[in-house]
């Protein structure tokens, strides 16, 4: 077999030892938590540095054709193992102990899972990789065993599972149609021929889509699970696997279903508006932060939905004038856009969750009965200096004040709404931006504005590093974007013709 | 000449803020020197700043995002530049007068301090998007000392104050936008530079009228606020009565002059352009801003928030200078802003002495205090005969070349402010200061005296500064002079614009 020819998936190959060994010298050694979360962390930074390495390739096809390493496979890996890697570094401060090991595993594996979907171009070996992430995913919900956890881990499994099976059945009747599972066949076919199947077809996917991405009004298992999950899988959940979601719809909605454009972008449409604006006023209503950060997750999805409506309503059109930068297709431009909110908010949300972990890890010993009340973060600043300061970039860069990745992402992917006709999603857009700053204002004025409730409390020293590299992430992207657009618009064309 | 002043003027306070942040009680020290350096900046471009010239001077341009067309450009001119000297005097000033703060300090300055760097952003961008962010960054200071060393309603308003602005902002950021993406460079791109997006919206086969028209609404919506004009004026009081001494005087000597001096930046080179009948929508929001806010500052029972209300009377000055559309009352309009940006400073420097040597500032409470402390009352005194527009001040100069210049296009409007506003203004400033400073002392303020020579000097040395300006305008209104004149070569009158 010729190792070489497969390096650029070396990576998942790797972590995937790495999982295997892990489990092996967890029951070998005793009290080796930490050295388990030092090792994930090597695999999966060394997997960084592979896909670092080759951000921009050119597609290359294994397996039969059914995993393709491009661009935009590039770009989600990239985002996936940030996000993971930053969840490793937190962990390092909590998950030392007993069955440690198992943890580090299973978010190994969960890793691997969403890297496979980012690369899949064959319905069954997305669903493969997306059953991979999602049981790994689902152990990890309950993995401190709390009361909350359990209840948590069951909404997140049922929920799942049922997304999965109706994802699975349109998929199936997708392949009756065409009788391949490869996603550029079933674009060849011509599924309008089929009638009311299609359809039907159709809905079962979007709406199996719709779960994993929680969108409204597919998202009520996002805050609970968010919230009653550990919390740095929270972070992994709401900043790797949902994000998985979008690329697993955009390869099989903009590759394989793209000829059915007219029948889902105007779904995905009124989807993103419900979704941004019930997000944003339920965030509102919220004392638990870690249930606002869910509801700005699910308006954030909304956002990032934009992207989609962008292709369908601009597929084809000719290259237009964009910014400086010569002349793009707007549906590229809205799936970078896309793509760039993707990056941001996977750095923001993390970042936000591990700052809450801290948070919550700080009081629970003081006999609060919801660690992640709001009342717990009055006077933060003084209490946690760093951890306050961090949250309060995320706050601001999650609102979209420039200049910060979610201001960024926000910009290219509302411009690309206008260049393709469709200012009203865009003015919608930016009137949500405004409203979220209702919520995230709160949590700041209790930061920083209200006395502290409590002592000065020890800041864990993985959690500040995570915080730290996010933070700088964040503001760097912000003030340097150009590069960052001209990646995602790279791995934007990958999917388009 | 210096080379990269502007950006050494940002970049000094910025810096500054950051040392200040970990310089514990030594804050106030830092605070003083990084708002020094750029006091001494602006007082050596005032030197070198060619009066007579119509081009942006001490220009510095930098590509900053090449792919969306952001440059960091700065530059200033006769209606940027009186700005930005107001804003290193204020700045200096203030942090003076709070040199005793011992709640928090390196905070406490720190903030003021990144106030002064958004001010002086804003002042000198030009480029859209760099504009946006210095007028966006304002915000987070003002928002942390209202909320954080604010009075016992702090967190409303605070929280009012954040939103009202940030959704002006947006709304105004949407405007943006539309140029933006409407404006072509020859090259095939897009600019946010600001003079070129300008002077395009001149060109009606780029900006139809229609479309124009909603652009110009919502940039003046953004302004309107923040000057804030009625009726969107609701948000100032509560902000000034909550906030902090020094954050009042920052509010209404440099933040609101953001909303002003957006009206002769952006809102006049358009105003020739747009549908005629924002004049007169103009003109009837300024004269109500002056009237209505005189007669509201009449009926306070608060000296902070008479003075807040005071304001929106002066800054409605400004928009009908603008307005007016005549060289006179242009130049007044300019110069009424730099004039109040003086002024109000020592009346909320006054409120805040008066509320911490007597503990209260309503009027009715008050009585007297004049016996115990006389230098104080002098400096307050002299404060409120500048704001009433004694000749010889500042106030006075601003307000008569408004009226004056106004005459000519709007004389309905004019005569109006003139017959209700001028015997209003005066009796608001004497009633209050005869109620607090004179008569007999009230008992319970036999104790009280005159307060640290720190706040006395900062108080002295705006009535000094409102005395020069008052005596010989022409040290700053050459160059405002100028700048009138260039915003209004396109039309000269407004009955060339067709409009009377």
């Amino acid at each position: 077999m010729d190792f070489a020819h497969y390096m650029p998936l070396w990576g998942e190959g790797l972590l995937t030892l790495m999982a295997v060994l892990i489990v092996l010298l967890g029951s070998l050694m005793k009290d080796s938590g930490k050295l388990m979360g030092y090792l994930s962390l090597g695999g999966i930074v060394a997997a960084l540095a592979l896909v670092a390495s080759n951000l921009t390739a050119k597609p290359a096809l294994f397996f039969f054709d059914t995993i393709s390493v491009d661009a935009f496979s590039q770009f989600f890996k990239a985002v996936f193992l940030i996000v993971s890697m930053l969840v490793v570094i937190a962990s390092l401060s909590k998950y030392t102990g007993k069955g440690a090991d198992e943890y580090y595993a299973l978010l190994l594996l969960a890793t691997v899972g969403m890297m496979v979907v980012s690369s899949s171009i064959d319905i069954v070996t997305l669903f493969v990789g997306f059953e991979l992430a999602s049981l790994s995913t689902y152990a990890m919900a309950a993995f401190d065993k709390t009361k909350k956890n359990l209840e948590a881990a069951m909404k997140y499994f049922i929920f799942g599972s049922v997304a999965s099976a109706l994802m699975l059945f349109g998929f199936s009747l997708f392949y009756g149609m065409t009788g391949s599972t490869r996603l550029a066949d079933i674009a060849a076919a011509s599924l309008a021929d089929f009638g009311p199947a299609t359809v039907v077809a159709l809905l079962f996917v979007i709406v199996g889509f719709a779960f994993k991405m929680a969108l409204v009004p597919f998202h009520m298992w996002a805050p609970d699970t968010y919230e009653g999950a550990p919390t740095l899988v929270s972070a992994l959940l709401a900043a790797g696997s949902k994000k998985m979601g979008f690329a697993a719809a955009f390869r099989v909605l903009l590759v394989a279903l793209v000829a059915l454009r007219l029948d889902w972008y105007i779904a995905f449409a009124v989807l993103a508006a419900v979704t941004m604006t019930l997000g944003n006023l339920a965030a509102c209503w919220q004392d638990n932060v870690r249930r606002i950060l869910a509801y700005s997750s699910v308006a954030q999805a909304g956002y990032i939905s934009i992207g989609l409506v962008v292709v369908g309503a601009a597929y084809g059109s000719s290259p237009v004038n964009v910014f400086n930068m010569g002349m793009w297709p707007a549906d590229q431009l809205g799936i970078a856009g896309a793509l760039l909110l993707i990056l941001g908010h996977a750095l923001m949300k993390t970042g936000a969750f591990i700052g809450s972990a801290q948070v919550a890890g700080m009081v629970s010993g003081s006999g609060q009965n919801d660690p992640d009340d709001i009342s717990n973060y009055a006077g933060l600043a003084k209490r946690a200096p760093i951890t306050a300061f961090c949250m309060l970039i995320f706050m601001f860069a999650l609102a979209g004040i420039p200049p910060t990745a979610g201001y960024i992402g926000k910009f290219v992917l509302f411009s690309s709404a206008i260049y393709s006709g469709l200012a009203w999603l865009a003015i919608i857009a930016i009137l949500n931006s405004a409203l979220s700053l209702v919520y995230y204002l709160r949590i700041i004025s209790y930061m920083y504005l209200k006395d502290p409730a409590g002592p000065k409390m020890p800041e864990r020293r993985g959690y500040v590093a995570a915080l730290a590299i996010t933070t700088l992430a964040v503001v760097w992207i912000g003030v340097f974007p150009d590069g960052f657009i001209e990646w995602a618009g790279q791995a934007a064309a990958v999917l388009l013709p | 000449m210096i080379s990269n002043a502007i950006s050494l003027m940002i970049a000094v306070p910025l810096l500054g803020a950051v040392v200040s942040f970990f310089a514990g009680t030594k804050a106030k020290f830092v605070a003083l020197i990084a708002s020094l350096i750029p006091l001494v900046l602006s007082l050596q471009m005032y030197m070198e700043f060619d009066k007579t010239s119509k081009i942006m001077q001490f220009v510095e341009s930098y590509d900053w995002v090449p792919s969306l067309g952001v440059k960091y450009t700065v530059g200033v001119d006769g209606i940027g530049f009186p700005l930005v000297l107001l804003s290193t005097i204020v700045s200096i000033l203030v942090i003076i007068y709070s040199w005793g703060e011992t709640n928090r300090p390196n905070q406490y300055f720190g903030l003021l301090l990144l106030n002064e760097v958004g001010v002086l952003g804003v002042f000198s961008s030009l480029d859209f998007f760099l504009f946006y962010i210095f007028w966006e960054v304002v915000l987070i200071p003002m928002y942390f000392l209202i909320g954080s060393w604010g009075g016992p309603r702090k967190d409303y308003a605070a929280i009012k104050f954040f939103i009202y602005t940030h959704v002006a902002s947006l709304v105004m950021l949407l405007s943006i936008f539309a140029m933006y993406f409407t404006y072509e460079t020859p090259e095939g791109g897009r600019t946010f530079d600001m003079l070129t997006l300008l002077a395009a919206t001149a060109d009606k086969t780029i900006f139809p009228t229609g479309l124009l028209n909603i652009i110009f609404a919502g940039l003046l919506f953004g302004f309107l606020v923040k000057m804030p004009a009625f009726p969107f004026h609701t948000w100032l009081p509560d902000a000034h009565v909550e906030a902090p001494t020094a954050g009042s005087v920052v509010l209404a000597a440099l933040l609101l002059k953001m909303g002003g001096y957006g009206l002769f930046r952006i809102i006049m080179p358009i105003l020739p352009s747009v549908d005629k009948v924002f004049v007169p929508i103009l003109a009837i929001i300024a004269v109500l801003s002056i009237v209505y806010g005189a007669f509201l500052a009449l009926a306070q029972k608060d000296i902070k928030k008479l003075v807040a209300y005071s304001s929106v009377s002066h800054m409605g000055f400004v928009t009908l200078g603008a307005v007016a559309f005549t060289w006179m009352s242009v130049t007044g309009a300019m110069f009424q802003q730099f004039s109040h940006g003086i002024i109000t400073c020592v009346l909320f420097m006054s409120a805040g002495t008066i509320q911490h040597v007597a503990g209260t500032r309503i009027i009715a409470e008050l009585g007297g205090l004049a016996d115990r402390m006389p230098k104080f009352a002098v400096l307050m005194m002299a404060g409120f005969m500048a704001s009433l527009g004694l000749p010889g001040m500042s106030g006075f100069v601003g307000e008569f070349m408004i009226l004056t210049g106004s005459y000519a296009t709007l004389p309905a409007y004019t005569m109006i402010v003139v017959l209700l506003s001028v015997a209003t203004t005066a009796a608001y400033h004497l009633w209050a200061m005869q109620k607090t400073m004179f008569g007999p002392i009230l008992k319970k303020y036999v104790n009280v005296h005159d307060p640290h020579a720190y706040e006395l000097f900062s108080m002295a040395m705006i009535i000094v500064l409102s005395l020069i300006f008052g005596l010989q305008p022409g040290l700053i209104t050459d160059m405002m002079g100028t700048a009138a004149t260039q915003v209004m070569e396109p039309v000269m009158t407004l009955s060339q614009m067709g409009v009377i």
